[in-house]
């Protein structure tokens, strides 16, 4: 385990010596902040526009920030042949796999941290309230979904060559998930035969990362999650996420390196 | 401070680009109107921006149903006038319609049952008060890229005069919309009620409903096809105000309009009747005197 | 099996880049042996399967047949490799950390004691003469300063094995002295080194034994000393005889 640790310090080292992060932050910052200083009718308690366009920001750093550092990770170290110092140690591949997904998952969600007592700060200027385990709970969803969405990008920085290509090919994935993926089932009922069982097969399988988005919920206050489907949801998110993980370890543990 | 001279490039560079530029923005100006255009929203997404006008006033409907609506996968959904609803929702008789419209259905599967947990899946409107304030960004977004577009004013400016205590910026947002859509017998016949209700000021809130309904007319002489729903509305206020008045003579002449456009003529049939009865009363207690 | 480094009928293929490319023979059939407290120089010209050997040594890459066995475990366990040391060709070493953080990194994959680890930097650092730049980025180093982060690196867990791949290349007149004087006194505290190299003048020097693979195959094994008696020549002209490049002397 020391290993695993030791990795994901590296990798977390990494993120906030590059620059993205704060980049990120400031940016949603600065358009949230622009966006509370519209003027809207007089009215100063309007606040739910504001929750949904910083949730938005929020979503879109975090997505940026893990599909950047995860699809760098294992392809920087083959680059920069880091990797054959590190596998010279007593190190397995599986240990580089789960220490770079550790790195990837604790830097991000640690930003995510700092973002979400941002938006805490913004709607509590306005409303007055602190609804901790609502942001709690969103937070807690938004951090298991990109643990799947690091563990996916992980075994793409693998198969794929190059880690552009393999970024934008997981966002596409990641996006598509997010928006149709609940309704694919309709979508299943209004095809004809063969094409209908396909899209409820894929239905089936596919991991609905949009489950993992109550950002309706926290910006409509629709109260909280029933603890027991958070349990199950995080669940669901450490299952899939394991198969991802164990997917790369698959295709990595095979792969000569140079 | 010495300069090293690539940055004295640059900021000669950036001298020119500033001078040229301040020689050229008033003759762009004269360029039509992508250049004159007022908004920087306009500027940047030219006719584009109706489409996303349209996307905000949904935006503003869906926040009226705290997150709650049916995507377009789901048989529910079905393109539908929003605007109606979100002023009048609750005590229309169409609510049930209303209803199905926005019916997301049973849950299809254990995915579709288990996900409904994590997004607005049940029904329901912005009810307690203020509330309702949180749809009014969009729908000023939604004026902001489409002026053009009259329910956006008309539904703004219902919520902030009856529900927010907002009759002033009510006023100007219709104002505003006025100036867009200086033909729009909607946005008049909104001010006329803003007269009425708020500032009880009858003889104002005639005028613009009776503007209103020349409008309405002029336009169905143009072949536009303006909403009979409206017609409806403006005639019946209007035979309102003239009965509360005691203008009954006016009052049926309204009414009789209404008629023609009523979805319910029976009833206004009643109406007519029982003004007429009224009427003959008086004609005969006036002759008696 | 007395050697503390095998290497049994190894045989290596890289894949075909393409279709109607051949495969890649990169080593055909390699038998060697390094037996507890040598040094072994491991000679060859470019791309005659040096660093194919170490990279089969190490678990890199797979053998298409034969074996290597490090302690006399199959290098394909990852348990083999926790006490030697690994000087790669051509490392970037993560740029964004100071030599003393990647140095701790790799201390703590070893699962050295905080107190051990600090003390082991130290020397280290003084060792390849990088104290002064311990506290800089590695983006910020020439490359001979990388190299040196890479013995240092190397030696992080004072391996009983070192496997160095061109330990001087990219440093100067007194790195490369430096380096062999390292070499000697490892050797001296009873290590074992098994290390390629293109400077035969520094092997002839610091080796007791040397062999050279010449396309893919050991043409020549066996004590410095032994060689230079049996072909009558320094080790650079039985390294040219060998490759086919000068007239054997005594024939
Ligand atoms: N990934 C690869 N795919 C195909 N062929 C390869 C690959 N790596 C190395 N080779 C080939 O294998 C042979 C041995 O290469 P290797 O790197 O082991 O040589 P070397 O002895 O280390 O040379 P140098 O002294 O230049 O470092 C070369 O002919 C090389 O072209
Ligand atoms: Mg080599």
């Amino acid at each position: 385990m020391n290993a695993v640790f030791a990795l994901s310090n590296v990798v977390i080292k990494e993120l906030y010596r590059r620059k993205d992060f704060y980049v990120l932050f400031i940016l949603t910052v600065l358009i949230t902040l622009v966006m509370a200083s519209a003027s809207l009718f007089n009215d100063d308690k309007i606040v739910r526009y504001l929750k949904e366009i910083c949730l938005l920001l929020i979503w879109i750093s975090a997505l940026a920030m893990a599909l950047g550092t995860a699809s760098r990770q294992i392809p920087a170290e083959r680059e920069n042949r880091t990797i054959f110092p590190l596998l010279a140690k007593p190190v397995t591949r599986w240990h580089v796999v789960l220490g770079k997904f550790l790195g990837c998952w604790l830097a991000c969600g640690l930003a995510l941290v700092v973002f979400y007592v941002f938006l805490g700060l913004v709607s509590a200027s306005r409303e007055h309230t602190w609804p901790v385990l609502n942001y709690f709970q969103a937070f807690w969803l938004q951090w298991i979904f990109l643990a799947v969405v690091i563990a996916i990008v992980l075994w793409g920085s693998i198969i794929f060559a190059a880690p552009s290509s393999n970024a934008t090919i997981c966002l596409v994935f990641v996006l598509g998930i997010l928006i149709v993926g609940r309704y694919l089932n309709q979508i299943a009922l209004q095809q004809s035969e063969p094409m209908r069982s396909i899209i409820y097969g894929i239905y089936f399988i596919i991991p609905h990362l949009e489950f993992f988005d109550v950002r309706d919920l926290v910006v409509h206050d629709r109260g909280l999650v029933g603890w027991g489907a958070c349990v199950l949801v995080t669940l669901y998110g450490a299952a899939y996420t394991l198969f991802f993980l164990f997917a790369t370890w698959l295709s990595f543990r095979r792969k000569a390196l140079n | 401070m010495k300069l090293p001279a690539p940055s004295l490039i640059l900021l000669l560079l950036l001298t020119i680009c500033f001078s040229l530029a301040t020689y050229l923005q008033p003759q762009t100006m004269k360029w039509g109107e992508r250049a004159q255009a007022d908004s920087m929203m306009k500027a940047l997404l030219g006719d584009g921006r109706r489409i996303f006008a349209n996307h905000f006033f949904v935006k503003a409907d869906i926040y009226f149903h705290s997150g709650y609506y049916p995507s377009i996968f789901d048989q529910g959904h079905r393109e539908e006038s929003h605007s109606r609803h979100m002023v009048e929702g609750h005590d229309d008789h169409d609510e049930e319609e209303h209803e199905k419209a926005m019916d997301i259905g049973q849950p299809k599967d254990w995915i579709d049952r288990f996900g409904r947990q994590f997004y607005s899946s049940s029904h329901s409107h912005l009810d307690k008060p203020g509330q309702a304030r949180e749809i009014l960004p969009w729908l000023k977004l939604s004026a902001e890229l489409d002026p053009q577009r009259v329910d956006t004013y008309t539904v703004a400016a219902y919520w902030l005069r009856s529900k927010l205590g907002k009759p002033a910026e009510a006023e100007d947002f219709l104002r505003e919309g006025l100036r867009a859509n200086p033909n729009s017998y909607e946005i008049l016949y909104e001010l006329g009620l803003l007269y009425y209700e708020n500032h009880h000021d009858l003889v104002r809130s005639v005028n613009l409903w009776e503007l209103a309904l020349r409008r309405w007319n002029d336009q169905d002489k143009a072949g536009k096809k303006p909403l009979e729903i409206s017609y409806n509305e403006i005639t019946t206020r209007l035979a309102q105000v003239e009965e509360e008045q005691g203008n009954l003579r006016q009052a049926l002449y309204y009414r009789e309009l209404e008629k023609k456009a009523s979805p319910i003529p029976d009833a206004v049939q009643k109406q007519i009747d029982e003004l007429k009865q009224r009427l003959a009363s008086k004609t005969v207690s006036q002759s008696l005197k | 099996m007395n050697g503390i480094l095998e290497i049994k009928d190894l045989r290596v293929e890289y894949p075909s880049r393409g279709i109607g490319e051949p495969v890649k023979l990169a080593l055909k059939g390699l038998n060697l042996s390094v037996r507890e407290g040598e040094v072994f120089g491991f000679l060859g010209p470019n791309g005659a399967g040096k660093t194919t050997t170490m990279n089969v040594l190490l678990g890199f890459v797979n053998a298409t047949s034969g074996a290597a066995y490090l302690f006399g475990v199959d290098v394909k366990e990852p348990i083999a490799r926790q006490r030697i040391g690994y000087l790669p060709e051509l490392t970037y070493y993560y740029k964004f950390l100071t030599a003393e953080e990647l140095l701790r990194f790799y201390a703590r994959i070893f699962g050295i004691p905080r107190g051990e680890t600090e003390r082991r930097i130290d020397n280290l650092l003084k060792l390849v003469e990088l104290e002064h730049a311990r506290k800089r980025p590695i983006k910020t180093y020439s490359k001979g300063m990388q190299q040196r982060v890479g013995l240092a690196q190397a030696l992080i867990n004072n391996p009983d094995l070192l496997i160095l791949d061109e330990p001087t290349s990219g440093l100067d007149p007194i790195g490369r002295m430096k380096v062999r004087e390292i070499i000697q006194r490892l050797k001296n505290e009873g290590k074992t080194i098994f290390f390629s190299s293109h400077e035969l003048g520094e092997v002839e020097t610091v080796c007791d034994r040397v062999g050279i693979l010449y396309q893919g195959e050991l043409k020549v094994e066996g004590r410095v000393s032994d060689l230079i008696q049996k072909y009558q020549t320094n080790l650079e002209q039985i390294f040219l005889q060998i490759i086919g490049y000068a007239q054997p002397v005594n024939s």
